[in-house]
C-alpha cells in the first residue's frame, strides 16, 4: 500500500467515523424523544389535558363614593346580561333572531354580534346585550335554555343611585376610548401600559370621564387580579380556581363632604330655575352642598349615551352638562360690595364717612346710576351695605383704587381655582391694570374702577368663590379653604394667599350683612327669618348684569323682566351665612336670569340654610377619621 | 480502486443539459421537498387559529420554492468554479463582517446586518458557506499524503476563529457554534491527531466555568441556569424563564406514540409555546404526530445527511469531498442542536430546524449547502488541480 493510499483511506475512515458520530447523536435524540413521549408520555399528557391552567385578567370592583353620612352616591350594581357562544349555537343568526323576538335587538346590532363572534375562538362568549331591564332579565332567564348557545348571567356595572343630584361632582364613567387610554397610559412603563390596555378591553371595565370619577380614577379603580381558570383539552373553561393571591384588589371608597339630602333639598328648592348653590361648613370649609341645576343623569353615560341624547343635553339652553357652581363664573354684582368696603377701610376710609346719594354719580363727563333711582340720601358704610347704595361704592372705589380692591379680592378667595379633587373649576377674573394690559392691550381707565366698586365689569367669580367669601366674613377673616373629598385622595395644595383678613373689619361687614336681612332699609329684610323660631341669617343681595342697559331704556323706565327675553335677564345672586349670631353655614346662590337678588335668590338661600340647620349637616361624618379631623362644634343653635 | 478508474470519464462540459439534470440526485431533492412540506403543514397547524399569522405557511412554501431555484443554480455551476471562488468569497465575506462591526445595523439586541445599498445583508449567514468552501480549498491545495502534522491545521484554525470571533461579538451564539461545528468536522477529516483532539476536549471541559462566568452575557447566563435547573429536574418557575422549555416538554411528552393527530395538539393550538412556529416547531410535530412522527422526521433528515456524506465520499477531488462534508456538517449541526434544544438537552440558543422552522435565512443557507453538495455530485469525477484546472 502506498502512502497515497494510506492517506486516502485515512480520510475515508474519518468520513465514516464522523458519520457514525452524527448517527450516534441522532440516536441520542431519538432516545430522548422516547423518554419524553413513551416513558413519561402519560404524565405529560395528563398535564396538558387536565391542568391547562389559564390566567385571565379579572377586573377589580370599582370603589364606591358615599356622602358624609355614608349614603351611596356611586356604587356597583349587578345587572343582567345575555351572551352567546358560537360553537354551542347551530346557527348564530337564528339564535339571535330568536333572542330579538323577546328583547329589543336591532338587526344591525345582530350583524355586529355575529361578526364579533366569528372573530373570537368558537368557545368564547360574545355579549349580546348588557344592562337588561328586570323584565327582560326574567324573560331571558326562562328562555335562554331553549335557544342554542344563549346564556344569561349577571355583571357588575356602575350605578348612581341619586341620579342627577350629584352629577357634576361625581362626573360619570364610560368605556375607555382611545383618548382615555392615551391619557391613562401616559407616562406609564410599557408593561403597565399594556396591562391597562388589556384591562380596559374587558367588557365590565369603565373609566372616569369627569368629576371625582376621573380625578380619583386610580384610587377608585383598584388593582386587576388574575383569574385562574382550569381549562380542559380544548382550552374550554371548566371552572374557576380559588386563589387568594391572584384576586383583584377592589378600588377604595371615597367619602365626600356632601350631604346628599341637603343637596336634594337645595335642588328641589330651585324647581324649574337654573342656577347654582354652594353650602359650606364655616368651621372646616367642608362643602355640604354643591348644586348646579339642571343636571344630567350620569347613569345614562355608563353604557354609552346615544348621540341624539347627548346633543339634546349639549344644546339645552340651561346647560345641564355644565357645573355652574364650579365652572361657571358670573359678575358678582353687589355681593362684591363687602370686598370693596374692606379694601376701603384698609386703605384708611372711615366707615362713618357719609356720602350723599342722589340716585346717580357723575364722573368725568359720564353719569353712573344707583339702582335706587330716587337715591339713598346721605349714607355711611353700614347703610350703604344694607341698602346696597351704588353711589357710595362708586365713591369709595374711586378713592381706594383698582389695585387695592384687586389685592383684597384675592384674600377673599377670588381669582383662584381650588383643587377639590374633581375635574373642572375656574378661577374667574380679578382685573387690575396689569391684567387688562395683558388681556386687552389697554390701560385701566378710572371709570372702570367705579364699575368694579359694584362688582360689575371684567370681574367674574364662581359661586364657590362667593360662598368662600361669605364664609371668610362669617369666620371673622379666617382663611377658610373649601374641600369636598372628606375621606380619600384629597388634593393637598398650599394656600396661596395666606394673609388673613382683619377680624374687626369683618365685624363691620357682618353687621352690614345682618342689616341687609334684618333691619329696615335692608334689601332683603323679608328673608332674614329662617322660620325656625329664632336663628336668623345675614346676607347680601346681588344682581349680575347679562347686558348693558341702554340710555334709551333707562329714560323710558327700566324694562321689567317679563318684557325681556329670558336669556337677556339679569342673574340673581345672594350670599349669606347663618345663624347670624353664631355662624355655622355659609352659602352662595345664583339663580340664572332670576332678575333680583332679594326677590329670587334670597328666599332660595334662606330655605337651603334652614334645611341645613334642621338637618344639622355638620354632624360628624360617617367616614370621619382622625386624619381628616375637622373640629366639630358642640354648640347646636337649632332647636 | 474503482473511483480512480472512473475518473475523468465524464467531465462536466461533456454532458448535455438534459444529461446534467438527469445526473442530479433526484431522490435527495424529493426528500428535501417532503421536508419543506412537513414544515408547511406544521406551520399551518400552529398558526391557523391566529389570523395575524395565517400567511406564514404560504410564505414558507414560497420561500422554499425560491430557495429550491437557488439550489439548482448553485448545483449547475461547475465545481471548479466554486473552487476558484472559494478564497474571494471568504475574504469578501470576512470584510463584510468587519463592516458589520463598523457600520452595522442593529436589530433584536444584536448587530448583524450590513446596509448595502437598498438592502440589509447578514454576512454571518454567508460565512457558513464561505468558510466551508475556503477550508475545502485550503486542504485541497495543501493536504498531501504526508500530512497529519499538526502545523498544517493551524491556518485552518485561524480561518475559523477570525470570523467566529467577529460573529460571537455581534452577538450571534448559534452561528458561532455552527462555524465551529462544520470547521472542526473538516479539520477532523483532514486528519488532526486524535491526541490533539483529546487535549482540546479536556481544555474545553476545563474552560466551561470561566466562559460561563466571564464571557456570556447576562441573558445567556440565565438561559444556561434555566437549562441546568430543568435538566436536573429542579422546579423551574413555569411562568418565567423555564416556561418555554417546560411547555415544550409537555407538548412533546403528551404526544405519546402516535400523537393527537394533525391540528389537534392542545399546546400547539392554544399558543402555549413561544416561538413555536420558528425554533420550537418540532413541538408541534411531536405533539400532533407523536414519537413515530418526530422520529420519522429525524430519520428523513438522517437519510438526507447520509446521502450528502455518500456524495462527499464519492468525490474524486479533495475540494469536492471537503466542501460537501462541510455543508453536511453545517446542516447537521442545525438539526442536532435544534432538536437537542427543544428536547431540553442543551440550553436554549436560537437555532432553527432547517426547512421546517419558519424563517428565510436558514432556509436559504440550507438550500445553498445542498446546491454545493449537488454541484460536487455532478463534478464527482473531475480531478482538479490546485487552481481548479482539470
Amino acid at each position: 500500500m502506498s502512502k497515497q493510499n494510506d492517506f486516502e483511506e485515512s480520510i475515508d475512515r474519518r468520513t465514516v467515523t464522523a458519520g457514525l458520530a452524527g448517527g450516534l447523536m441522532f440516536s441520542g435524540l431519538v432516545a430522548r424523544l422516547a423518554q419524553l413521549q413513551l416513558v413519561e408520555g402519560k404524565r405529560y399528557q395528563k398535564i396538558a389535558d387536565e391542568n391547562g391552567v389559564k390566567l385571565e385578567l379579572a377586573p377589580p370592583e370599582r370603589g364606591n363614593i358615599v356622602d358624609r353620612f355614608g349614603l351611596p352616591l356611586a356604587s356597583q350594581r349587578q345587572a343582567g346580561r345575555v351572551s352567546i357562544v358560537r360553537e354551542q349555537a347551530d346557527d348564530l343568526e337564528a339564535s339571535l333572531r330568536e333572542v330579538a323576538r323577546h328583547i329589543d335587538l336591532p338587526e344591525e346590532e345582530q350583524r355586529r354580534i355575529v361578526q364579533q363572534a366569528r372573530q373570537q375562538a368558537s368557545f368564547q362568549s360574545t355579549i349580546v346585550k348588557s344592562e337588561l331591564s328586570y323584565d327582560d332579565f326574567a324573560r331571558m332567564s326562562l328562555l335562554a335554555a331553549e335557544i342554542p348557545g344563549v346564556h344569561v348571567d349577571m355583571a357588575s356595572t356602575r350605578s348612581y343611585p341619586r341620579g342627577r343630584d350629584v352629577a357634576h361632582v361625581l362626573g360619570y364613567v364610560a368605556k375607555a376610548s382611545g383618548d382615555d387610554l392615551a391619557r391613562l397610559t401616559d407616562g406609564k412603563s410599557q408593561e403597565e401600559a399594556k396591562l391597562l390596555r388589556t384591562l380596559f378591553r374587558h367588557p365590565d371595565m369603565r373609566t372616569g370621564r369627569s368629576g371625582v370619577e376621573r380625578y380619583a380614577e386610580k384610587w377608585l379603580r383598584g388593582e386587576p387580579g388574575f383569574r385562574k381558570l382550569e381549562t380542559n383539552a380544548a382550552g374550554r373553561v371548566i371552572r374557576e380556581l380559588d386563589s387568594d393571591d391572584l384576586a383583584p384588589v377592589p378600588g377604595r371608597d371615597i367619602g365626600l363632604t356632601i350631604d346628599a339630602e341637603l343637596q336634594r333639598a337645595a335642588i328641589d328648592r330651585f324647581g324649574e330655575e337654573s342656577g347654582a348653590a354652594v353650602v359650606l361648613d364655616i368651621e372646616t370649609g367642608a362643602i355640604l352642598a354643591f348644586v348646579s341645576t339642571p343636571a344630567f343623569d350620569p347613569n345614562d353615560f355608563v353604557n354609552g349615551i346615544s348621540y341624539s341624547d347627548y346633543n339634546a343635553l349639549r344644546e339645552n339652553d340651561r346647560s345641564p352638562l355644565y357645573h355652574k357652581a364650579y365652572d361657571g363664573t358670573y359678575p358678582p354684582g353687589s355681593t362684591f360690595k363687602m370686598v370693596v368696603a374692606t379694601a376701603a377701610i384698609e386703605s384708611g376710609i372711615d366707615p362713618n364717612m357719609h356720602v350723599y346719594c342722589p340716585g346717580h354719580y357723575r364722573f368725568g363727563n359720564r353719569t353712573w346710576h344707583c339702582w335706587k333711582r330716587g337715591g339713598h340720601g346721605s349714607v355711611d358704610l353700614h347703610w350703604a351695605l344694607k341698602g346696597s347704595c351704588d353711589t357710595y361704592f362708586y365713591e369709595i372705589a374711586k378713592r381706594t383704587g383698582v389695585e387695592k380692591i384687586a389685592e383684597v379680592s384675592k384674600r377673599f378667595g377670588f381669582g383662584q381655582r381650588w383643587e377639590l379633587g374633581m375635574t373642572g373649576g375656574r378661577s374667574g377674573t380679578v382685573p387690575n391694570d396689569e391684567w387688562k394690559r395683558k388681556a386687552l392691550g389697554e390701560p385701566w381707565y378710572q371709570g372702570e374702577t367705579l364699575n368694579y366698586g359694584i362688582g360689575q365689569g371684567y370681574l367674574s367669580a364662581s359661586p364657590l368663590q362667593l360662598a368662600v367669601m361669605s364664609a371668610r366674613i362669617a369666620a371673622r377673616g379666617r382663611l377658610i379653604e373649601p374641600y369636598i373629598i372628606g375621606d380619600g385622595p384629597r388634593p393637598n395644595e398650599p394656600i396661596p394667599y395666606a394673609e388673613p383678613l382683619d377680624p374687626e373689619i369683618m365685624d363691620v361687614m357682618k353687621a352690614g350683612m345682618y342689616g341687609v336681612t334684618s333691619e329696615t332699609g335692608g334689601t332683603a329684610w323679608r328673608s332674614g327669618d329662617l322660620g325656625l323660631g329664632g336663628p336668623r341669617l345675614a346676607g347680601k343681595t346681588g344682581t349680575a348684569q347679562v347686558r348693558r342697559i341702554s340710555a334709551a331704556e333707562r329714560r323710558s323706565g327700566i324694562l321689567k323682566g317679563e318684557d325681556i327675553a329670558r336669556k337677556l335677564r339679569d342673574h340673581a345672586l345672594f350670599v349669606a351665612y347663618a345663624p347670624a349670631d353664631d355662624p355655622k353655614y355659609a352659602i352662595s346662590v345664583v339663580v340664572e336670569h332670576g332678575e333680583g337678588g332679594s326677590s329670587t335668590a334670597a328666599p332660595v338661600a334662606r330655605d337651603i340654610l334652614a334645611a341645613a340647620i334642621r338637618r344639622d349637616s355638620r354632624r360628624a361624618a360617617r367616614w370621619q377619621t382622625a386624619s381628616v379631623a375637622p373640629s366639630v362644634s358642640t354648640k347646636r343653635s337649632a332647636p | 480502486m474503482a473511483r480512480a478508474a472512473r475518473a475523468s470519464n465524464i467531465r462536466f462540459e461533456d454532458r448535455t443539459f438534459a444529461g446534467t439534470l438527469g445526473e442530479l440526485p433526484w431522490g435527495l431533492i424529493l426528500l428535501l421537498i417532503s421536508m419543506a412540506l412537513i414544515g408547511t403543514a406544521a406551520l399551518y397547524s400552529s398558526t391557523y387559529t391566529n389570523p395575524a399569522e395565517s400567511a406564514l405557511p404560504a410564505r414558507h412554501a414560497i420561500r422554499f420554492v425560491v430557495a429550491l431555484g437557488i439550489m439548482f443554480v448553485i448545483a449547475l455551476v461547475p465545481v471548479k468554479i466554486w473552487l476558484r471562488a472559494a478564497w474571494p468569497a471568504y475574504f469578501v465575506t470576512l470584510a463584510m463582517l468587519v463592516g458589520v462591526e463598523l457600520f452595522g445595523v442593529s436589530g433584536g439586541g444584536a448587530q448583524r446586518w450590513l446596509p448595502l445599498g437598498p438592502v440589509n445583508v447578514q454576512p454571518s449567514e454567508f460565512m457558513k458557506l464561505a468558510l466551508t468552501l475556503a477550508l475545502a480549498r485550503y486542504y485541497h491545495n495543501n493536504l498531501t499524503s504526508d500530512s497529519g502534522r499538526f502545523f498544517i491545521h493551524l491556518p485552518a484554525l485561524f480561518m475559523i476563529l477570525i470570523p467566529a470571533a467577529l460573529i460571537f461579538k455581534q452577538p450571534d451564539f448559534g452561528t458561532t457554534l455552527a462555524l465551529f461545528a462544520s470547521g472542526s468536522v473538516l479539520i477532523y477529516l483532514a486528519g488532526l491527531y486524535y491526541r490533539v483532539i483529546a487535549a482540546v476536549a479536556v481544555t474545553g471541559l476545563v474552560s466551561i466555568w470561566p466562559v460561563y462566568q466571564f464571557v456570556l452575557e447576562d441573558y445567556q447566563r440565565e438561559r444556561v441556569d434555566t437549562f441546568l435547573a430543568q435538566l436536573t429536574g429542579q422546579a423551574v418557575n413555569t411562568l418565567d424563564d423555564g416556561y418555554q422549555i417546560e411547555q415544550a416538554k409537555i407538548a412533546i411528552g403528551s404526544g405519546g406514540w402516535q400523537g393527537r393527530g394533525f391540528m389537534e395538539g392542545i399546546q400547539a393550538q392554544l399558543d402555549y409555546i413561544p416561538e413555536q412556529h420558528t425554533d420550537f416547531i418540532l413541538t408541534v410535530i411531536a405533539e400532533e404526530f407523536g414519537f413515530l412522527g418526530a422520529t420519522g422526521l429525524l430519520v428523513i433528515w438522517a437519510i438526507i445527511l447520509v446521502w450528502g456524506m455518500v456524495i462527499a465520499r464519492g468525490s474524486s477531488s479533495l475540494f469536492g469531498r471537503f466542501a460537501a462534508a462541510g455543508c453536511v456538517a453545517t446542516v447537521g449541526f442545525f438539526i442536532l442542536f435544534n432538536v437537542a434544544m427543544v428536547l431540553g438537552l442543551v440550553p436554549v440558543v436560537g437555532v432553527p430546524l432547517p426547512l421546517v422552522s419558519y424563517g428565510g435565512t436558514v432556509m436559504f443557507t440550507t438550500m445553498a449547502c445542498f446546491g454545493i453538495i449537488m454541484s460536487v455530485h455532478l463534478g464527482r469525477d473531475e480531478r482538479l488541480n490546485a487552481q481548479g484546472v482539470i
